[in-house]
């Protein structure tokens, strides 16, 4: 009897031993929960668009190739330019302090016309240029640069990478057939996670 | 251990197959162990390989994802795994820790936050809660994008230890049963050349059996290298068994043949014990029988030629007496030869016995003395003794005197006229020495040694050889080492000998009186319940010799001592003596003078005075009114003789003496003898004779010879006593035979004396039958009082 009894408290001890672990393990998880969610919104509200928009300009470089007779004009540099208004102000410089693109310093060139874009790889048209949008491209003649631009429909214009709003998230489209023409190469890892891709027609 | 303990005794065969299977089993599961372990690590690192290359792969593929944020490429990518249905989920992290995209195979789970990895490091994995974790970094140009970690379960790699644990196992039990079938194959070889041995020994060392021998297998290895040496062994066990077994056969011959041979001796050492016994039973006989034939006709011619001489018979012619006193002369010494011999042959026999009892030397010296003065005057050898105070020895008196007087003896024969003897006693140590010094002729250094030895007689000087038996030293040596004592001689030849003898010591302590007069109870204290005893007065300075006259004596008469001539004539006044002894070379006045002067006195003048004395003067004795005259040395029966004759008994003897004896001329010298001294006589020569003459008439005594035909001495003194009227009758034995103590015994108890007939023995018998006839007087004047 006694046995039993000793059995049987030592059971419910157990069990009120994994009642209490239980109870601990999911107030740690809600206060997990709680405090990422918490950490995302802070986040969110601390990195604007542009910062993402920023970080993506400077991954671009990363997953493109660009033909090598343009990279020796510009010393050995790669730049980043910004036609128009820049909307990411020192945030850029800041992101790409200490930074390399194929072992190459990184330079941020703020231009006001297409035809200070020589030397540049990567050229940012922000939404005020939409409406020079056209003589730009043409400006440009297939040049070895990647223009990237977050006016609606640029890829369908001629731009190369169009930042794009989907599920509150910056993604971009490509347009394969503008990169090819102005001898890019792009990763298909790049190509991977564009929303959308346009290609040459068969 | 334990285990070890239970199957030690286990026979060998199953020793040798618990031993394979031990062996093989272990070694077996320690391969299967080893290789099972190998393979689950080897198989555990390629799986970890595999998951890392497929983390790798994703991770590359995620690269793009990771960079541009793109979550749903990421998890596409990530649901390729799917195809590998080990992996139960898949998580990419981005470099700052946070969880980017997941892959669950069942359910969502738990996200566990990304490993730690070095700098350097790239990979890593780990088991965890039963399943294999595998961490990659995504690196893209150069720097750090994300991790990958992806988490496998174990179930593949355990259903591969199971596998292989079941094969194993198997591969155990068909090893294990082939190593069975081969051990219970291959054990005969080395197990039943064991089990043989084994059995070949137990038969050896049960049985004994040494002839057995192991049958060997031939293959030419250490078993039969042990089995041929096991035989060898055998063999040379057998050997020496075998001839173990013949030595002890032959020890057993040997001791039964010594066996037998000791049973022939010890049977022939009885036999000749028995000869032995025999042959001394008869030696004794042939002593008793030649004492006894040898001393009867001796006994004749001493007696006869005795009383020739005392001319009994008649007057003789001087030369007659010259030649009956050369035949005397001759007859004692061949008497004393035959005693000598005699005593020599029971010493011998150890027929001597010794009757020790303590006495002092100054008590027995007299007596021989007395014997060996008148030798010593003769050749006018002065005898001196130096006396240490009361010496008492621890000794056979008879034979104590028998040795001086021999050593006195031999000194006086070897000491020329006018020499010297002396006699010293002394004590030494737990002995008492007596030493005999002469002025003699001496003895030669080389014939000291042998003067103690039987028949040696030493040439005197002159070449000539001396008077005697030669058996006198060897006899004397004799009695004193039997009596624990020794005897030493010094000499110088020419000069004189000294004899030292020693006898134990006796334990008298309180010191006799010299003066006899001092010990014998005085004249007038005598017993009133006796019959008055006749009184004899003992004059003589010389206190040795008033002692020795008063032993002689006292026995039948009371005694009265004077020292002097004045105290005699004084005594003879006061005690009115029966007779008086003399001794005529007093210091003090002449004894002579004495003589007259009791004569002259009428108060003495009838008293019968006997004259004793060195010197032999009887005419003046005699002229002078001396009643006798005896010569020094006088014995005891002579004086008793004497004293008999001069104090006649009152009245005649009626009663005559009868005497029994077969040999008529014993009988007639017994009768010349007690006829001479005034008693009656009747002779008969058989025991039945003299029993008739007793039953018919009254016998003052009977005189008995021992060895007689028909009845002997014992039946007839037996018939006597039988008689109540006839107890008290004195009875006398003469005898040649030698008697035995038992013998002895009953003539001490049944007799009054006992006599052999020897030279003495007629003075010793006339004195003991005066005393005999004159106790009897006395009691018949008593009773008619």
């Amino acid at each position: 009897m006694r046995q039993a009894f000793m059995l049987e408290s030592r059971n419910v001890c157990l069990s009120h031993r994994e009642i209490c672990l239980g109870v601990l393990r999911l107030t740690v998880v809600l206060l997990l929960c709680v405090y990422s969610v918490l950490n995302v919104q802070a986040q969110n509200s601390k990195l604007s668009d542009y910062d993402i928009k920023a970080a993506y300009l400077f991954n671009f470089g990363r997953f493109v190739e660009w033909p090598s007779g343009g990279e020796s004009s510009n010393g050995g540099s790669f730049t980043f330019c910004i036609l128009g208004h820049d909307p990411f102000g020192q945030n850029l410089d800041h992101m790409l302090v200490g930074r390399t693109i194929n072992s190459k310093a990184i330079t941020v060139k703020r231009i006001a016309t297409p035809q200070e874009s020589s030397g540049c790889q990567i050229l940012f048209l922000d939404t005020t240029e939409q409406g020079k949008l056209n003589k730009i491209i043409e400006a440009l003649d297939d040049e070895a640069v990647l223009t990237v631009s977050d006016i609606p429909e640029f890829s369908k214009h001629g731009g190369m990478i169009q930042f794009v709003e989907k599920e509150n998230r910056v993604r971009f489209e490509v347009n394969l057939e503008a990169t090819q023409r102005a001898g890019l190469t792009l990763s298909s890892d790049l190509l991977k996670v564009a929303t959308a891709v346009m290609r040459q027609p068969r | 251990m334990s285990i070890g303990a239970q199957t030690r005794h286990y026979p060998i065969t199953k020793k040798l197959t618990r031993m394979n299977m031990l062996v093989s089993g272990l070694a077996l599961v320690l391969a299967c162990a080893a290789f099972i372990t190998y393979d689950v690590i080897s198989f555990r690192q390629a799986r970890a390989h595999g998951i890392s290359i497929q983390a790798q792969i994703i991770g590359d593929n995620s690269v793009s994802a990771i960079l541009f944020s793109d979550v749903k490429t990421a998890q596409s990518t990530m649901s390729a795994l799917e195809a590998a249905p080990n992996i139960v989920s898949a998580v990419i992290f981005t470099p700052d820790g946070k969880p980017f995209a997941a892959y669950w195979r069942d359910e969502k789970g738990r996200i566990a936050p990304p490993p730690r990895l070095g700098p350097n490091q790239t990979d890593a994995y780990w088991f965890k809660h039963g399943e294999l974790v595998v961490a990659h970094k995504i690196i893209f140009q150069g720097n750090v994008t994300g991790i990958v970690v992806i988490r496998s379960d174990m179930r593949e790699i355990n259903e591969r230890s199971e596998r292989y644990a079941g094969i194993a196992a198997l591969v155990l039990l068909i090893s294990l049963i082939a190593a069975l079938l081969l051990a219970s194959v291959f054990q005969n070889d080395v197990a039943e050349p064991i089990v043989h041995l084994a059995k070949i020994a137990r038969i050896v060392s049960r049985e004994k059996d040494y002839s057995v021998r192991a049958t060997q297998t031939g293959n030419g290895d250490e078993l039969d290298l042990l089995m041929d040496s096991f035989n060898r062994m055998l063999e040379q066990i057998q050997r020496g068994d075998d001839a173990l077994r013949e030595a002890q056969r032959e020890l057993e011959q040997r001791v039964e043949s010594r066996t037998s041979q000791l049973a022939d001796a010890n049977r022939r050492l009885k036999v000749q014990n028995q000869e032995v016994e025999r042959a001394t039973k008869l030696k004794s006989q042939f002593l008793a029988s030649m004492s006894h034939e040898l001393r009867t006709p001796l006994n004749a011619i001493l007696g006869f030629s005795d009383l020739l001489a005392e001319k009994t018979a008649g007057p003789l012619t001087d030369k007659q007496a010259r030649f009956i006193g050369h035949v005397r002369d001759g007859a004692r010494h061949l008497l004393q030869l035959i005693n000598d011999i005699l005593d020599l042959s029971k010493i011998e026999a150890g027929q001597l016995e010794f009757h020790c009892q303590d006495f002092l030397i100054e008590e027995a010296l007299p007596e021989v003395l007395s014997t060996i003065r008148p030798l010593a005057m003769a050749k006018n050898i002065a005898v001196q003794q130096k006396l240490e105070t009361a010496l008492p020895i621890h000794a056979d008196r008879v034979r104590f005197k028998q040795i001086l007087y021999n050593l006195l003896s031999n000194a006086v024969k070897f000491t020329p006229k006018d020499g010297r003897i002396d006699i010293r006693c002394y004590e030494s140590g737990d002995s008492i020495s007596i030493a005999v010094t002469d002025t003699g002729i001496g003895i030669k250094p080389e014939d000291q040694k042998v003067v103690f030895e039987e028949f040696r007689q030493v040439e005197g000087p002159s070449g000539t050889t001396h008077e005697g038996t030669g058996l006198g030293l060897a006899i004397t040596r004799r009695l004193v080492e039997q009596q624990s004592g020794k005897i030493s001689l010094e000499s110088e030849f020419g000069k004189g000998t000294c004899f030292t003898f020693t006898l134990p010591k006796g334990q008298i302590a309180h010191r006799i009186a010299a003066g006899v007069g001092d010990l014998r109870p005085s004249v007038t204290s005598a017993s009133n319940s006796a019959p008055k005893k006749p009184l004899i007065l003992i004059v003589d300075n010389e206190p040795s010799a008033r002692e020795l006259l008063a032993s002689y004596l006292d026995q039948d008469y009371q005694i009265a001592v004077a020292k002097s001539g004045a105290e005699a004539l004084e005594k003879a006044k006061q005690v009115h003596p029966d007779a008086i002894t003399l001794d005529v070379l007093m210091a003090q006045g002449g004894g002579f003078e004495t003589l007259v002067a009791l004569r002259k006195e009428a108060e003495t003048a009838n008293i019968p005075i006997i004259i004793l004395s060195i010197i032999d003067q009887k005419q003046v004795g005699f002229a002078l009114g001396a009643t006798d005259y005896l010569v020094k040395p006088i014995r005891k029966t002579e004086l008793l003789e004497i004293m008999n004759k001069h104090l006649p008994p009152d009245g005649s003897a009626s009663s005559p003496i009868l005497l029994v004896d077969d040999d008529i001329k014993a009988l007639e010298l017994a009768e010349e003898t007690l006829r001479n001294a005034g008693y009656e006589t009747e002779s008969v020569q058989s025991g039945t004779q003299a029993l008739e003459i007793i039953a018919a008439k009254d016998v003052a005594a009977v005189l008995l010879d021992l060895l007689m035909p028909g009845m002997d001495g014992f039946q007839v003194i037996q018939h006597i006593r039988e008689q109540e009227k006839l107890k008290a009758l004195p009875i006398f034995v003469i005898t040649a035979k030698h008697i035995t103590p038992d013998e002895i015994e009953i003539l001490n108890r049944e007799t009054e004396a006992f006599f052999h007939k020897t030279g003495t023995w007629q003075e010793q018998l006339t004195a003991e039958i005066g005393r005999v006839v004159h106790k009897q007087k006395l009691a018949k004047g008593v009773g008619a009082q």
